[in-house]
């Protein structure tokens, strides 16, 4: 019997740091911690925590996969920076996922992630999630959150943090294994203020 | 040993690999100055979106042109501040994560401390040491008395200098960064213009704001008498005072404190007006400056600084490594 695939598991877009090490699409080991835009701190020391506890060592894994966003700038870019390197200094694949899919992922029902983006705006997106396998409602998109609410027929589940369900994201077609590992970087949805700012002046 | 260092702290992504923190095999610098140009200065936002695009690029880059695989890697090096915050993650981070996917140790560096060992890259480091540093965020005099041991003696109570140059090319139309355009403009013209003596605001600190201030004020002037005003003069004249003020303090300390060797670090260190002054000033007694290549910010001088770190101090912080906005130099 072939052995199932080793992969890292890595979301660092929202207050909540998530890493797991899964063996195909179940967990093996996982660790989650509510920070306060500490993740530089602990994000390797939990990936080191997790291979450790796993009993491998990184050349074991056989791919990492990264929430790119979106979410906060910041956050997003500690995780996506190190599943980058890791997978090219590995040589191993890197497989992308949208963060507010794989926080949706581990509920069932209509579920709208959603990140708080100041002033009454959040990045949010609409899935429908199965028992099986998830697809989406609503794509990602940097929005006023109670307006977009209000526009929905029923009352979704809000969630703004979670676990992901590695099974229904692969089901659903939500991981995209990355062609070029050097071109992946965050799902920023949005431009720079100052970019934003020089192009209203014009 | 061969180490790999990254540099990320403001807008520059930069990659190295040394051997024993002396032979350079490769400095991989990728400049965004021309992203940042439209604005006026560097948007840290999008800084730290160049980083994470460029990363692994310049890592692999900086490899491939030293004929190194990841797998001699020994030493990961890398500036944990003071910086962009949002910048200094991104190398953090990848300097982390390249080390445990290798299993090596891994050692954060201060921006400073980097420029200052740029001047190990050539020579030998001899001490006491008195370096001073100087660029757009730093006017400081640090005395060394042997390797990785710096304490401050001084530093600017205002302006950093690189800051008034910006704040005079602005005032000039002359464009941005300031220094690189003064300099060149400078050539051109002699110090005609009257400056004001710049009074020391502690025996070996500097102080800008006063001189920044003059020029201000002198172009409103002559901008309301309708006079014309010579750029290159104006450049020459400022210029000269303000490179006066780092030497007239630079000696100072120098003789008080007894030192060995002078050496000049940071981006204004390839100020031709400075070099000329230094080279005067310091005839008598061993003085550095760095290469051209070595002045602005480059991984190599991280590297440099790493390994030197590595060597007394071991790996410290390892993985629980953060980047710092701000970080004292010990
Ligand atoms: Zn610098």
């Amino acid at each position: 019997m072939r052995k199932s695939p080793l992969r890292l598991v890595i979301d660092t877009a929202t207050d909540y740091l998530y890493v797991g090490l899964f063996a195909g699409a179940s967990p093996k080991e996982e660790h989650h911690r509510r920070g306060k835009r500490d993740h530089s701190v602990h994000l390797m020391k939990k990936v080191e925590a997790v291979c450790s506890a796993g009993g491998i060592t990184p050349d074991e894994l056989d791919g990492i996969v990264v929430g790119v966003g979106p979410g906060s700038y910041t956050g997003v870019r500690i995780g996506v920076t190190v599943a980058k390197v890791l997978a090219w200094t590995l040589g191993k694949p890197l497989y992308t996922v949208s963060s507010l899919a794989l926080m949706a992922s581990g509920t069932e029902g209509l579920v709208l992630s959603c990140v708080d983006a100041r002033r009454g705006n959040a990045f949010l997106g609409l899935y429908e999630v199965g028992p099986t396998k998830m697809e989406v409602v609503e794509e990602d998109r940097h929005t006023d959150l109670e307006a977009f609410i209000k526009g929905l027929p029923t009352n979704p589940r809000v969630m703004t943090e979670g676990r992901p369900d590695l099974h229904r994201l692969e089901a659903g077609g939500f991981l995209d294994k990355a062609e070029n590992i050097h071109a992946v970087a965050p799902n920023y949805l949005r431009r720079t203020k100052a970019e934003r700012q020089k192009d209203s002046q014009t | 040993m061969k180490v790999l260092a990254i540099e990320t702290s403001c807008d520059e992504t930069s990659a190295s690999v040394n051997i024993d923190g002396k032979r350079i095999l490769s400095n991989i610098v990728h400049s965004q100055i021309d992203l940042h140009q439209a604005f006026g200065g560097v948007v840290p936002e999008i800084a730290s979106r160049e980083h994470i695009k460029r990363i692994t690029v310049i890592i692999e880059k900086a490899l491939e042109e030293a004929a190194t695989a990841k797998e001699e890697i020994d030493l990961v090096t890398v500036t944990k501040g003071p910086g962009l915050i949002g910048s200094l993650l991104v190398g953090v981070n990848a300097a982390k994560a390249f080390a445990f996917a290798r299993g090596i140790p891994v050692v954060g560096v201060h921006h400073l401390a980097g420029h200052i060992y740029a001047n190990s890259i050539d020579h030998e480091l001899r001490f006491p040491l008195l370096a001073l540093i100087v660029s757009g965020g730093h006017t400081e005099l640090v005395i060394m008395q042997d390797h990785y041991r710096f304490e401050k003696i001084g530093e600017t109570a205002d302006d950093a200098i690189g800051e008034a140059y910006d704040k005079v090319a602005r005032v000039l139309s002359l464009g941005y960064p300031g220094g690189p355009v003064i300099d060149r403009l400078a050539r051109k013209g002699n110090p005609t213009y009257p400056m004001p003596r710049i009074t020391p605001p502690t025996k070996y600190g500097f102080s800008y704001s006063g001189l920044k201030s003059h020029m201000i004020n002198l172009i409103h002037k002559l901008n309301n008498r309708k006079e014309t005003i010579r750029p290159e003069d104006m450049a020459a004249s400022f210029q000269k005072a303000a490179v006066a003020h780092l030497i007239d303090q630079s000696v100072r300390a120098f003789r008080d404190h007894d030192a060995k060797m002078f050496v000049v670090a940071g981006g204004v260190a390839a100020n031709s007006h400075l070099r000329e002054r230094v080279e005067e000033a310091f005839q008598d007694v061993p003085y550095i400056m760095p290469a051209f290549e070595y002045c602005t910010d480059n991984a190599a001088m991280i590297g440099v600084a790493g390994y030197h770190r590595y060597r007394l101090f071991g790996e410290e912080e390892g993985m629980a490594m953060n980047g710092h906005s701000r970080l004292d130099l010990t």
